[in-house]
């Protein structure tokens, strides 16, 4: 496969998996905003706010209306629900020829139609339905993608893409959950019961989770199940599971001595979520570990590049 | 390409029995054209029965519906272009038409013969001006329009090239005259587009008239792909494993659908320039799993890019070196370098010639009739009919030093015979062409628009041309401009069987 085909397969993975991280944070906070005391809400928006840019808060409140506008309809804010899909869909343009007629279209066509949508639009009605529609999509479009594309290396491309962006975002929402957001100028409000229950629906966790340890919200269980469960595909260790498997069949033909770098960093990823172990629920604590996940993550990404995708052709000749 | 003007207003045709003069061809006009549906008094030509019939039965909002399907399916599947306007860029798509043209298998025979007839001579003309120059000596074209053309490639003298293909994919633009005769009015011999158009629009319009399309008979056109691939493989310097791809400017070219639609339909690789690098005259593909060789490159790159070392330094769509992996015969290159020389508006007039010299026989196809000012007869007939004529300057395109002398004053003639006067062999002239007319579906009604034909000749081992091709219609009322940039479309060719 091609070098720049394999970036622009894993690129066009890490923003569908960001577009639907992003819808159901949405969807999900929508629907639960109704339930909350508005000081509740408010913080409750923030923490959205962070988990989905990464960035300061600029708003002088956490207005429901204008936080959507922003990471959902935004062209300018590059990780808004918009630009997202239309990266994903610009890199699937790239490499048009390697995808499904079926995964094209529908990418296309859920861009498209997503372009000339506006938060006034679907603030009229339920604006909630609106991203749970883009979320039925988007698991049709997985669906398509793994049941339309041959599973070699451009799909390996994808997982590694999907399942490295999944890990750095739960990592991040949990993050948030547990200390300071980046960037805020005054401690947010602990979370309460409600806000636990809201994580785990962030995260599509919580009937799985309720059939593991009862519906009992127990804030180490919470971050013992969206770390270490090995079962659950948005716990990060499944994410760093199905990473390794991608990268031991992307680039077939590479000699062992370019495949070492990677396989050494992402054992040690694996590793830190098989044998890892949360006793204090301190945030300092807590929030080390996620982010040395994160710095590792990272490292995974860097390494992948140099072997396989930014080399220097000098060195393959 | 304009095509000549002066066009006279069209008049309603009168008093017309039959589908003519009812919906939906209420508001369809014959003019001087010769018209693909319609003879001069009004019937339906057989080729054009079914469909006629068809029409006149299907209420006007259906052919709305299925006109907006086809357009539908052209966005979904991504066949747009790009245009660029304050700093905002915007996709379009290529406005394609619902209706058919149809050509009889006879039309069809004598152009599929007249096609192969002109490549063969295209291509001798390439190798022989490439090598001894037999055609110069013997005086049949001037050594010095070949050797000034800028589209001449020296580098490309004594390169040998597979089968003596210069010109391995072909897109020849023919028109039809008032008498029904197809003539040739352009030669594309560089990197010609607008295959993927004709093989999308055949794939929207025959869901849009199954029944008809299959009662018709047409000839698939599917194939194409293969017929490329084949073409390609050819070409290869050896035979076993051959690894072919198709490098493309990237994604904001205009054609980038074409390019990455004609790998994944070839199943080869798509590559940029940055994909590439030579290395010890042997070109290669940056892979994930290390460097993979490529024997054979369609290039939908223009010569100038192809090679910053050899050709434009600026270019960085090319790769740096592939012209020397090419000269060792270590990779093909389709079309070869240099085929541009044989299709500029000077040479065009030659073509005839060619093919008698080269072939010994008369051509099938006709050219446009063409005046070479460089010949002292023809420019005397020139300067004599200057308000009947188009008058092109050879080196220039996109309608610059161009007279067209129906529409300019006595002063501006007078003034342009001067130019010709101090410089004839700068100058061709040409009549005004009149392009057919074909059944167009604008604004719920069926009217007349003019068109002209692509055909895709490909050329490798052995000759081969799907039967079609790419049909542009101008969709502005009376333009004779089918370009895509000035408002033209495109439209299914129907190619039936008998």
């Amino acid at each position: 496969m091609l070098a720049r085909v394999a970036d622009s397969m894993y690129w066009m993975a890490r923003y569908i998996e960001r577009a639907e991280h992003t819808a159901r944070l949405l969807a999900v906070k929508l629907e639960s905003m109704v339930e909350q005391s508005p000081e509740e809400a408010e913080a409750s928006w923030v923490r959205v706010h962070a988990g989905l840019t990464g960035e300061p808060f600029k708003h002088a409140r956490a207005d429901a209306f204008e936080i959507v506008r922003e990471t959902a309809f935004d062209p300018l804010n590059h990780s808004s629900l918009v630009s997202c899909l239309g990266f994903a869909r610009d890199n699937a343009r790239q490499v048009r020829e390697q995808l499904s007629t079926e995964v094209w279209e529908h990418l296309n066509r859920l861009y498209l139609r997503l372009r000339t949508v506006t938060v006034e639009s679907i603030w009229v009605h339920q604006p909630s339905v609106f991203f749970r529609d883009v979320l039925e999509d988007l698991f049709t479009l997985g669906g398509v993608t793994y049941t339309t594309l041959r599973h070699g290396e451009g799909w390996h491309f994808l997982e590694l893409g999907r399942f490295i962006e999944r890990a750095q975002l739960v990592s991040r929402l949990l993050d948030i959950h547990f200390g300071l957001a980046p960037g805020y100028a005054q401690p947010l409000p602990a979370p309460k019961y409600f806000d636990w229950l809201v994580l785990l629906k962030f995260c599509t966790a919580f009937e799985p989770y309720s059939r593991e340890y009862t519906a009992t919200i127990r804030p180490e269980k919470i971050v013992e199940f969206l770390l270490f469960d090995a079962e659950f595909p948005h716990s990060v260790r499944f994410a760093v599971d199905r990473l390794r498997e991608a990268l031991e069949h992307v680039a077939p033909g590479a000699p062992p001595a370019r495949r070492s770098g990677c396989e050494r960093l992402s054992g040690r990823l694996k590793a830190a979520v098989d044998y890892g172990q949360i006793d204090d629920l301190g945030s300092v604590s807590v929030n080390r570990f996620l982010t040395d996940i994160a710095r590792q993550c990272e490292q995974v990404h860097d390494a992948v590049y140099a072997a396989y995708i930014a080399y220097d052709a000098e060195t393959v000749l | 390409m304009q095509h000549g003007a002066g066009m006279k207003e069209l008049t309603r045709a009168e008093a017309v029995s039959g589908p003519l003069g009812a919906a939906p061809f209420g508001n369809y006009v014959l003019g001087p054209a010769y018209d693909e549906m319609f003879t001069p008094d009004g019937g339906l030509r057989p080729n054009y029965a079914a469909l006629g019939e068809r029409l006149a039965s299907l209420p006007a909002d259906e052919l709305n519906r299925r006109q907006q399907a086809c357009e539908q399916s052209f966005l979904y599947q991504g066949i747009t272009f790009t245009v660029y306007s304050d700093s905002k860029a915007t996709e379009r798509i290529i406005p394609t038409d619902l209706l058919p043209r149809i050509v009889t298998a006879a039309e069809w025979a004598r152009v599929e013969a007249g096609l192969k007839q002109r490549i063969a001579a295209l291509n001798l003309f390439l190798r022989d001006i490439y090598s001894d120059g037999r055609v110069l000596k013997d005086g049949i074209v001037p050594r010095k329009m070949i050797l000034g053309s800028k589209h001449y490639r020296r580098e490309m003298r004594g390169v040998p090239v597979p089968h003596g293909a210069y010109v391995n994919v072909c897109g020849t633009d023919l028109v039809r005259r008032a008498d029904g005769t197809f003539v040739v009015l352009e030669d594309n011999l560089r990197v010609p587009s607008g295959v993927s158009y004709m093989l999308a629009n055949r794939d929207v319009v025959r869901r849009a008239f199954p029944g008809v399309f299959r009662a018709a008979r047409v000839k698939p056109i599917e194939h194409y792909p293969l017929e490329l691939l084949a073409t390609l493989k050819s070409l290869a310097p050896f035979h076993d494993d051959v690894s072919i791809a198709v490098l493309s400017p990237g994604v904001f070219n205009s054609a980038y659908f074409e390019h990455a639609f004609l790998a994944r339909q070839m199943g080869v690789e798509l590559v940029e320039g940055r994909d590439l690098l030579v290395n010890d005259n042997v070109v290669y593909a940056r892979t994930t799993s290390g460097l993979k060789r490529i024997d054979v490159i369609y290039r939908r790159v223009d010569d100038d890019f192809v090679d910053p070392l050899n050709f434009r330094e600026d270019s960085s769509l090319g790769v740096a070196g592939l012209f020397n992996a090419y000269r060792a015969g270590n990779v093909a290159l389709a079309n070869a370098l240099g085929t541009g020389v044989a299709d500029d508006k000077a040479i065009y007039a030659y073509v005839p010639r060619l093919i008698r010299y080269y072939l010994s026989e008369e051509p099938l196809i006709e050219n446009v009739e063409t005046f070479l000012c460089r010949e002292p007869a023809q420019l005397s007939h020139v300067l004599a009919n200057l308000e009947k004529l188009v008058v092109k300057a050879v080196g220039e395109s996109g309608g610059y030093g161009m007279l067209v002398g129906p529409h300019a004053s006595v002063a501006e003639r007078e003034a342009f015979a001067a130019k010709v006067k101090a410089d004839p062999e700068n100058y061709i002239a040409q009549p005004t062409i009149q392009l057919s007319t074909a059944p167009t579906f604008i604004d719920g009604s069926v009217e007349a628009r003019h068109v002209d034909l692509r055909p895709f000749i490909l050329c490798g081992e052995e000759t081969r041309i799907v039967p079609g091709g790419l049909t542009r219609v101008a969709l502005r009322k009376g333009s004779l401009v089918v370009n895509s940039s000035q408002g033209g479309g495109s439209k299914d060719t129907w190619v039936l069987s008998e």
